[in-house]
């Protein structure tokens, strides 16, 4: 990378950046995946590490989240950007330069950030945990030159038509810069008490409705009909689904906190939007599975339509849950347990990791011009990732029905705490297989680069697949 | 950007721009991804109409509230009676309480769906009783009083005023605030418009591309 960081835009290849922001993700994926282990394997077993602070579930929690969230997530959705935006104008990154520039100040950055909150520097603010300053890295030095890359590249494209996947990408970077901004203002100004909880809980609620979802979304309108070769089903419904994200997706914020002195008017307003976020997932949902028509043996025979109709199919129990989880009828019931841990790693874990990975997969065996190493390890990984997250969801969801239970008729502290041990163990085996697939994959990328069979001139990964 | 209303469910653009639409669409490669132009099929319609509606059957606040002291003031009133204190003596509790709730459903209650929703034991009616008669002897209007464990308290629900307000648009002194939460309020007014408003624009947008009876030939991609 070094190298590149002040050799000329034009000497840099095509594709460098979102190689960078690829293999940071997945190695992001592999860290953030094993303090997730690591701090589950804390939850099951009380007596593992004890006695040192670093090493305390306070410390590691938010370590855990933000790698996730900003390693993986985030840099692979940058990863996406950085092919998939420019092949869809026919055209080159407007530069490769502020690419690496930006994988390179991304990176720095998150290890800074995360370095301190391990040391227990922290706003102390659920998703918006990093301190201050490092909230400015993020804006200045991460989203800002993401943005002026997409932006720049769209603006230069070599067609008059701007396909779904770019409307998606170039305003969700717009949408997530907003977000940050206005967001952490609690953490500029020092506000307290319940304008801090609300700006915490908006921020939250739309890093993952106008970030996360849109853009795994987008990775998804554009692998399924590259892969399978069929036209998308509708361009119609893609319009519908991109305003009913903006839309519906961008007010619910206070059903984050059904239970607080927030006027009522402002709670029944964010909980009917709440259940509206079904309307993007239909249509996203029905346009995605009706462009796979004539086509459903990629998902058996391809490993990026195999990840990407599964997280495809995840949106479904994933907007089912979140719209109804919601309402004054159910949230009393469910708030503040394991439900909601287990809702949040459907979201992440299940529907966006699911999209990501698949575009990672394309992303680097397109670029690198490499078939993959092995498709069986890929199939290892598919496997090892979606029976351990499944794992993980089930056993958090019965988790938080029990500690549900308990809230209402307030059983001791303690009695829930040995009840939910079971399903603790069960959280721990499910999340310590996801963190195995990943080390897996890194493996297999790894020797994609260094030793896949090269893909001649004029052919697509996928079709290589079988072939030997 | 021209625009016909002469049949806006069929296409808000003049046939001039929808050429030129169809011709960007069937000759442009955007990556080397077609797009087809086909319309949501029918029953997902259908589903979309179901979830606009159930978002606001679902979220009304008469689901999932404490419960009010007012359900129980029926209760409470039974609890001193010969026949009550009889079965406490004889019986126990559980049977008195029992006698207790099929007197009141006898009776008639207007509470009785959320009295089978919050049901309670004669230990909790206890805990509660003297607070509820306390209330009642002020002359306290019960449905504003919420059951929070064994305490009887002032629900939290702030409403509109129940007198004038002041030119800051507080109540005036003296007046107090609505604390029975209504099953609607102005939240759900603005939903309506806000969805209104959205299915207007999205059907706007949509209405300005070739309607979907044309079919994109994707032969002709370079």
């Amino acid at each position: 990378m070094f190298k590149y960081l002040f050799a000329k835009n034009e000497e840099i290849p095509p594709g460098t950046a979102a190689v960078y922001f690829g293999f940071s993700s997945i190695l992001w994926f592999v860290i953030g995946t094993g303090l997730g282990s690591f701090n589950a394997a804390k939850l099951a077993f009380p007596d593992f590490v004890t006695g040192y602070e670093y090493f305390s579930f306070g410390h590691m929690r938010q370590v855990h989240v933000m790698a996730v969230i900003f390693g993986w997530i985030s840099m692979a959705f940058a990863m996406a950007m950085m092919y998939i935006t420019p092949a869809l104008g026919n055209t080159r990154l407007w530069s490769e330069k502020l690419g690496i520039w930006n994988c390179f100040l991304w990176n720095a950055g998150l290890s800074l950030g995360l370095t301190l909150l391990w040391m227990g520097m922290t706003s102390g603010r659920e998703y918006s945990d990093f301190p201050w300053f490092i909230d400015l890295v993020v804006l200045f030095g991460v989203i800002l030159p993401l943005g002026i890359n997409v932006w720049m590249t769209i603006m230069k494209r070599r067609t008059q038509g701007i396909y779904t996947t770019n409307w998606f990408f170039g305003s969700a970077v717009f949408m997530v810069w907003i977000v940050l901004l206005v967001g952490n203002l609690p953490e500029y100004f020092q506000l307290t008490g319940l304008t801090e909880a609300y700006l915490t809980w908006w921020f939250a609620h739309n890093v993952l409705g106008l970030w996360i979802t849109p853009v795994a979304a987008a990775i998804a309108y554009y692998t399924v009909p590259k892969v399978t070769g069929n036209p998308l089903y509708s361009h119609r419904i893609g319009h519908l689904h991109f305003w009913s994200v903006v839309v519906f997706y961008s007010t619910p914020a206070a059903h984050h906190l059904m239970s607080s002195p927030l006027p009522e008017w402002l709670k029944s307003f964010a909980s009917v939007e709440g259940v509206l976020i079904l309307v993007p997932a239909i249509a996203f949902v029905s346009n995605l599975l009706l462009t796979m028509t004539g086509k459903w043996r990629f998902f058996v025979d391809n490993v990026e339509i195999k990840f990407t109709i599964t997280g495809v199919l995840m949106a479904i129990p994933l907007n089912m849950q979140g719209g109804f989880q919601q309402t004054r009828a159910i949230n009393w019931y469910i708030h503040g347990t394991g439900w909601i841990v287990a809702h949040a790693h459907l979201a992440l874990l299940g529907f966006s990791t699911f999209l990501e990975a698949a575009a990672v997969y394309y992303g680097l065996q397109t670029i690198m011009r490499r078939k993959l190493y092995s498709l069986t390890l890929a199939n290892f990984h598919f496997w090892f990732l979606l029976i351990g997250f499944t794992i993980y969801w089930v056993s958090m969801t019965i988790a938080g029905l029990i500690q549900g239970a308990a809230k209402i008729y307030e059983v001791p502290y303690i009695d829930t705490v040995i009840a939910e041990h079971p399903y603790m163990i069960a959280r721990w085996v499910g999340g310590t297989m996801v963190f195995t697939g990943n080390l897996v994959w890194l493996y297999n990328m790894w020797m994609t680069a260094r030793a896949g069979t090269a893909i001649p001139a004029g052919r697509l990964p996928h079709e290589l697949a079988y072939e030997r | 950007m021209a625009w016909k209303w002469d049949s806006p469910l069929y296409s808000l653009a003049d046939e001039e721009q929808n050429d030129r639409a169809r011709k960007v669409w069937e000759g442009e490669s955007l990556g080397g991804i077609k797009e087809d132009n086909n319309r949501l099929p029918r029953p997902v319609v259908w589903l979309l109409g179901l979830t606009i509606i159930s978002a606001f059957l679902m979220t009304f606040p008469l689901w999932g509230q404490r419960p009010t002291a007012a359900i129980y003031a029926d209760y409470i009133a039974l609890m001193d009676t010969p026949e009550v204190q009889e079965l406490v003596e004889t019986k126990g509790d559980d049977a008195a309480m029992q006698y207790i709730v099929k007197t009141v459903k006898a009776t008639g209650s207007k509470w009785e769906a959320l009295q089978d929703r919050h049901p309670l034991t004669m230990n909790d009616l206890r805990l509660i009783k003297d607070q509820v008669i306390e209330l009642q002897n002020a002359g306290a209007d019960l449905e504003e009083y919420s059951i929070l464990g064994n305490q009887v308290i002032i629900a939290n629900f702030e409403g509109n005023c129940k007198g004038p307000m002041n030119a800051a648009g507080n109540c005036a002194e003296g007046v107090e605030r609505e604390r029975k939460q209504p099953w609607w309020d102005r939240g759900y007014t603005i939903d309506i418009f806000y969805v209104i408003y959205f299915c207007l624009a999205v059907m706007i947008a949509i209405k300005r591309l070739p309607n979907h009876n044309w079919k994109p030939d994707h032969t002709k991609h370079h």
